[in-house]
C-alpha cells in the first residue's frame, strides 16, 4: 500500500467538515431560485430562439420543403440591400417612430399636466376616460379612422365641409398615435402625483412661476417615467407590443374597407416573406436587420437617459 | 416675506382675486372637456356607426345620428322624399317619382290630389329626408351568427389559466431581482430589459417552427398558456420597481423574527404591493382579451378552440362592412370597459415610475 493511498483512507475516515452556507452564498442560491422561471424562459423562448433565427438568416430554409436547406452565406443579407420593397419598409417603419412617438409624448405630458393642475375635480374618471380609446380593438379603430376621413360619407367631410382631395390622410398616424397614449399618460401621471408638494413650495418661494416650476421641478422628478414611456411608444411604433395589446395580427396589416392599412411597414413586411413565401430564411435575416436597428435606437435612448434622466437609485450604494 | 405681501393682496382685493381664479379654472375645464371629446370620438363613431344601416352609411347626404330615409307611397309605388328648393325660397318634402337629369317629377306627400310637380334641376344634388331612427338588426345579427358563450369561455379560459402563471412567475421573479444581491445580477437585468424591447418578429419564426412541427402544440391552447409561466419581462419590471419601493426595514424585522425568503415575499412583499400587482393583473387582462398574434398562429384551424377576439375579427373581416365591425367591436369591448371601470381606483394608479426608494 502506498503512502499516498493510506493517506486517501485516513482522509476519509475523518469527520467531514459541517458545510457551512455563508450568508452571501445562501443569498445567491435563494435568488437565483427566485428568478429561476424568467431564467428558463429566457434561455428557451428568447435566447434560444434568436440564436436560431441567426443560423436560419444565413440558409435558404423554406417552410414547404425544409429538406431542400442550405446554407448560403450573407445572401439573404446581400438580397435585403437590393431589396427596394425592404428598404421602402424599413423606412416606413423608421418614419412612424421618429414622427409620431415626439408628437405623442408632448401630449401625453401635456394632459398629465393639466389633469394633475389641481384645479380639476374628477380625476379618477379623466384618467378613465383618457385611457378609454387605448382598448378599442384595432379593427375597430382602422375603420373608425378611415370613418371619420371618407371624402364622402366621413364625419370630418360632414362638420367641416373640407374638399374631397384634403391632406386629411397625412394626419393618420397621428391621429392613431393619439389613441394610443393611453399607458403612457397613466404612467406620466402617476409620477407627476408622486412629486413631493415640498418640492413645488420651495420653488414657489424661489419665485418661480408655473412654468419655471414645471421645467425645472416637475420634469426632472418625472424623468424617469417620462424615459419609460418613451420606451414603450417606440415598441408600439415599431410594431411591437408593449404594455398593451389592441389586437393587431402579426402582419400588423388590415383591411380598412377602402384598402390595407399598415401599422408597422417593416414587421407586415417579414410576416408576408414568412407566410406569404414561406421562406423563413429571408424573413430571419430581415427580422435580424430590424433587431439590430431596434437596438441600436435603444442604446442611443439608454446613452442619452444618462444625461436627462434622473435615477437616484442607480447612483446609490447598493448592487441589484 | 413675499407669502405675506401675497396674502395681503389677496385680502384686499379679495373678489377680483376669486374672479381671476374662478375663470382660469372654468376655462381649463372647458378646455379639458374639449379634448377629451376629440379623445371619445373614436367611441362615438363607433356607437353611432354600429346603430345605422348599410344603405344609410353610403349616402352622402346622411346626417351624422342614426336616422331612417322617409319615403311615401304614392298610387301602390314607394318613393323616397327629398327636400325640393322651389323659386319662392321654400324647401318643400316632395317624394321623387320620376328622376331624371335635367328636370323631375315630384309628388308633394301633403297635397297628392295635385298631381306630379314638374321641377328643374339636378336631383343628385338633392339630400333626402331623414328622421332619427336607431336600427339594432347589426348587434341581433352578430349575435346569432356568433356562438357567444363557447367563444367567451375560450377567452376565460385561457386568461386565468395566463394570469396565474403570469402573477406567479413575475412576483416570484421581480421579487428575486429587487431584494437578492446575486453575482451578474446587473448583467441579467439588462438582459430583462432588452426583452422588452425585442422585436416579436425575431423570435417568431423559431418559436412557430418548434410550436408547429416539434411539439404538435398547432390547434392547441398551449402556446398561448405555457409562456406565461415563465414571467413577462415588462411586468417584471414594473413589479421590482414596485418592491424596491418598500421600506427595507419590513423585510429585515421579518427575518429576525425568523421568516425565511417565501415567507417574507407572501407576508410581507405581495400585501404592500397589491396595487401593482392588481395592475400587472389588470394589464395581462386587456392584452390577453385583444390578443390576435398568437391565436391566428397556433388556433387558425380550430374554430371551437378560438378566443373571442379573434372569431369576432375572423368573422366580421369577411363581411367587411363597417357597421357590423363596429357593432362586434363594441360587444367586444364591453367587458373591458366594465372591469375599467371598476378598477379605475387601483389600474395604474400605484405604478409609479421614479427609481426612488421610500426610505423611512
Amino acid at each position: 500500500m502506498t503512502t499516498a493511498k493510506r493517506e486517501l483512507i485516513l482522509w476519509r475516515r475523518l469527520p467531514k467538515p459541517v458545510k457551512h452556507l455563508s450568508l452571501r452564498s445562501y443569498e445567491t442560491r435563494v435568488g437565483f431560485l427566485f428568478l429561476l422561471p424568467w431564467l428558463l424562459g429566457f434561455v428557451f423562448l428568447k435566447a434560444i430562439p434568436i440564436l436560431a433565427a441567426l443560423v436560419f438568416s444565413f440558409t435558404n430554409f423554406n417552410m414547404l420543403e425544409p429538406g431542400e436547406t442550405q446554407f448560403i452565406g450573407l445572401a439573404n443579407y446581400l438580397t435585403f440591400f437590393k431589396d427596394a420593397n425592404a428598404g421602402t419598409s424599413l423606412f416606413g417603419s423608421f418614419s412612424t417612430f421618429i414622427l409620431t412617438v415626439p408628437f405623442e409624448m408632448v401630449v401625453a405630458l401635456f394632459l398629465a399636466a393639466v389633469i394633475s393642475s389641481g384645479r380639476l375635480r374628477g380625476k379618477l374618471i379623466l384618467r378613465t376616460l383618457f385611457f378609454m380609446p387605448s382598448i378599442i380593438p384595432a379593427i375597430a379603430i382602422v375603420i373608425v379612422i378611415s370613418g371619420l376621413i371618407d371624402p364622402n360619407t366621413g364625419w370630418i367631410v360632414k362638420i367641416f365641409h373640407f374638399s374631397k382631395y384634403s391632406p386629411l390622410y397625412t394626419l393618420v398616424p397621428f391621429v392613431l398615435s393619439l389613441w394610443t397614449i393611453g399607458p403612457g399618460l397613466l404612467i406620466i401621471l402617476g409620477a407627476m402625483q408622486a412629486v413631493p408638494r415640498e418640492l413645488y413650495e420651495a420653488a414657489r418661494v424661489d419665485g418661480a412661476g408655473p412654468v419655471n416650476r414645471f421645467v425645472s421641478v416637475t420634469l426632472p422628478m418625472i424623468s424617469p417615467a417620462i424615459f419609460f414611456t418613451l420606451v414603450i411608444n417606440m415598441i408600439t411604433s415599431f410594431g411591437g407590443v408593449a404594455l398593451l395589446d389592441r389586437g393587431l395580427p402579426y402582419s400588423g396589416v388590415i383591411y380598412s374597407g377602402h384598402g390595407f392599412m399598415s401599422f408597422s411597414p417593416m414587421e407586415s413586411y417579414i410576416a408576408a416573406q414568412m407566410f406569404g413565401n414561406a421562406d423563413l430564411g429571408y424573413a430571419s435575416a430581415l427580422a435580424w436587420v430590424m433587431f439590430i436597428l431596434v437596438m441600436g435606437v435603444t442604446i442611443l435612448l439608454f446613452r442619452s437617459a444618462r444625461n436627462w434622466v434622473y435615477f437616484p437609485e442607480e447612483t446609490g450604494h447598493e448592487e441589484i | 416675506m413675499k407669502k405675506s405681501k401675497n396674502a395681503s393682496a389677496s385680502q384686499t382685493a379679495p373678489l377680483t382675486f376669486r374672479l381671476w381664479k374662478f375663470t382660469g379654472t372654468a376655462l381649463l375645464i372647458l378646455f379639458i372637456w374639449i379634448i377629451l371629446l376629440v379623445f371619445l370620438s373614436p367611441l362615438s363613431y363607433m356607437v353611432v356607426t354600429s346603430l345605422k344601416s348599410k344603405a344609410e352609411l353610403s349616402d352622402r347626404t346622411a346626417p351624422l345620428y342614426p336616422a331612417d330615409r322617409l319615403t311615401y307611397d304614392y298610387q301602390g309605388q314607394t318613393y323616397q322624399l327629398y327636400q325640393v328648393p322651389t323659386s319662392d325660397g321654400v324647401i318643400h318634402e316632395w317624394a321623387l317619382v320620376q328622376p331624371s337629369r335635367l328636370s323631375s317629377q315630384f309628388v308633394d306627400p301633403a297635397h297628392p290630389e295635385a298631381g306630379l310637380i314638374t321641377w328643374q334641376g339636378s336631383w343628385r344634388n338633392l339630400s333626402g329626408v331623414f328622421r332619427f331612427q336607431i336600427y339594432w338588426k347589426n348587434y341581433t345579427d352578430i349575435w346569432k351568427l356568433l356562438d357567444y358563450p363557447r367563444y367567451l369561455r375560450n377567452t376565460f379560459i385561457i386568461i386565468v389559466i395566463g394570469e396565474i402563471g403570469i402573477l406567479l412567475s413575475s412576483v416570484a421573479v421581480a421579487y428575486g431581482f429587487s431584494r437578492f444581491r446575486i453575482p451578474g445580477g446587473r448583467i441579467l437585468f439588462f438582459l430583462l430589459i432588452a426583452t422588452i424591447i425585442l422585436p416579436d418578429s425575431i423570435t417568431l419564426l423559431p418559436s412557430y417552427y418548434v410550436y408547429v412541427r416539434i411539439l404538435p402544440w398547432n390547434g392547441t391552447f398551449y402556446p398561448l398558456i405555457v409562456p406565461a409561466f415563465f414571467g413577462s419581462a415588462i411586468y417584471i419590471f414594473l413589479l421590482r420597481q414596485n418592491f424596491r419601493s418598500i421600506p427595507r426595514d419590513l423585510d429585515e424585522a421579518a427575518m429576525l423574527d425568523g421568516a425565511g425568503p417565501a415567507r417574507i415575499l407572501i407576508s410581507i412583499m405581495i400585501p404592500q404591493a397589491i396595487p401593482a400587482i392588481v395592475t400587472v393583473a389588470l394589464l395581462h387582462f386587456f392584452n390577453t382579451w385583444n390578443e390576435m398574434r398568437m391565436s391566428s398562429l397556433y388556433l387558425a384551424i380550430r374554430h371551437d378552440l378560438q378566443p373571442i377576439a379573434f372569431t369576432t375579427q375572423a368573422a366580421t373581416m369577411m363581411g367587411n362592412t363597417y357597421e357590423s365591425i363596429q357593432a362586434s367591436a363594441l360587444i367586444l369591448m364591453v367587458i373591458p370597459v366594465l372591469i375599467l371601470l371598476v378598477s379605475q381606483r387601483f389600474f395604474m394608479q400605484d405604478l409609479v415610475i421614479t427609481g426612488m426608494e421610500k426610505r423611512s
